[in-house]
């Protein structure tokens, strides 16, 4: 028998579609009867709403200046630290 | 998924950084960098994030020559990071720190009695929408600041995940995590999320 403690476990999971059918259809249940857990479920995807509506892709205008700068140089003395051929980090 | 068009500006903007164009290193710089911060941070947090974003970009300069496409541009930048920020753990004698908490955060899992039912239920009601939240103006102040203070390894999950919109997959490959472990680490960053909203509500003290 699911029970509450069982669907804050999975709440995370449930909310993003990442249970199969049968968990899924258990929590549906629990949920029609349980009005702390649809409470829970309802929040976290309030939660998850927020944070990806909010942005957080602020990056700070000095440290994008010195990248730039670090960059700059790296491009105009290419041999600069060069030793052996770069690792392509998709070859894994 | 992305589209032709956004395939077309990539490999337009791969083509101008293999050829060492400054304005397309700008622009890329603004693009990727809040990615590759994160990703680092999920290995060396953030005192040393900024420095080994740095060296990966000066490592990406030469990388880009052999760059194949397989994944997408920020996906293999983010890549580079975590080789980047691994190698500087490993010099500094460090393990890679690779906590594997529990599902439910304590403070949640404190709420429930021994037969597993709500013993201190949410004290939330569940029908308010994020722009209802939103409207107590310092909830969206006090959202950002324990974002911040997660841990890191559920703050870069998080992040790459819900803030860069990274599919599960790619942010496993990225991170060089296991996709139950990423799960757990996400939920676990939205349960003190949850936990921070419901103190707020009730208190209205951050
Ligand atoms: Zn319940």
């Amino acid at each position: 028998m699911l029970m509450c403690q069982d669907v804050a476990t999975l709440a995370s999971d449930y909310i993003d579609d990442e249970l199969g059918p049968v968990k899924r259809l258990a929590i549906g249940a629990h949920l029609l009867m349980c009005r702390h857990c649809r409470s829970l479920i309802g929040n976290l995807r309030t939660t998850r709403e927020i944070i990806s509506q909010r942005s957080y892709d602020h990056l700070d205008g000095d440290y994008a200046r010195r990248l730039d700068a670090a960059i700059g140089e790296a491009l105009r003395h290419p041999d600069n630290g060069r030793t052996g051929p770069p690792k392509d980090p998709e070859a894994r | 998924m992305p589209t032709p068009q956004d395939r077309n500006d990539e490999s337009d903007l791969i083509a101008r950084l293999r050829a060492g164009d400054t304005d397309a290193y700008q622009n890329a710089v603004r693009r990727f960098t809040p990615t590759m911060l994160a990703a680092a941070r999920f290995y060396v947090g953030v005192d040393k994030a900024e420095d080994v974003v740095q060296e990966s970009w000066i490592k990406a300069i030469r990388a880009i020559q052999t760059f194949e496409g397989r994944a997408s541009l920020k996906t293999w930048l983010s890549r580079i990071v975590v080789n980047q920020a691994k190698n500087v753990l490993r010099q500094s004698g460090r393990e890679v720190p690779l906590e594997s908490p529990e599902a439910l955060d304590p403070a949640l899992a404190s709420r429930f009695g021994p037969n597993r039912r709500w013993i201190q239920p949410p004290t939330l009601t569940s029908h308010e929408t994020a722009e209802q939240w939103l409207e107590r103006g310092a909830l969206g102040d006090c959202l950002d600041k324990h974002l911040a203070a997660l841990p890191e390894q559920q703050r870069s999950a998080l992040m790459l995940f819900e803030v860069h919109q990274h599919k599960s997959d790619d942010v496993c490959n990225i991170l060089e995590v296991s996709a139950s472990n990423l799960r757990v680490l996400i939920h676990r960053a939205r349960q003190r999320m949850f936990l921070m909203v419901e103190h707020f509500q009730e208190t209205g003290e951050c």
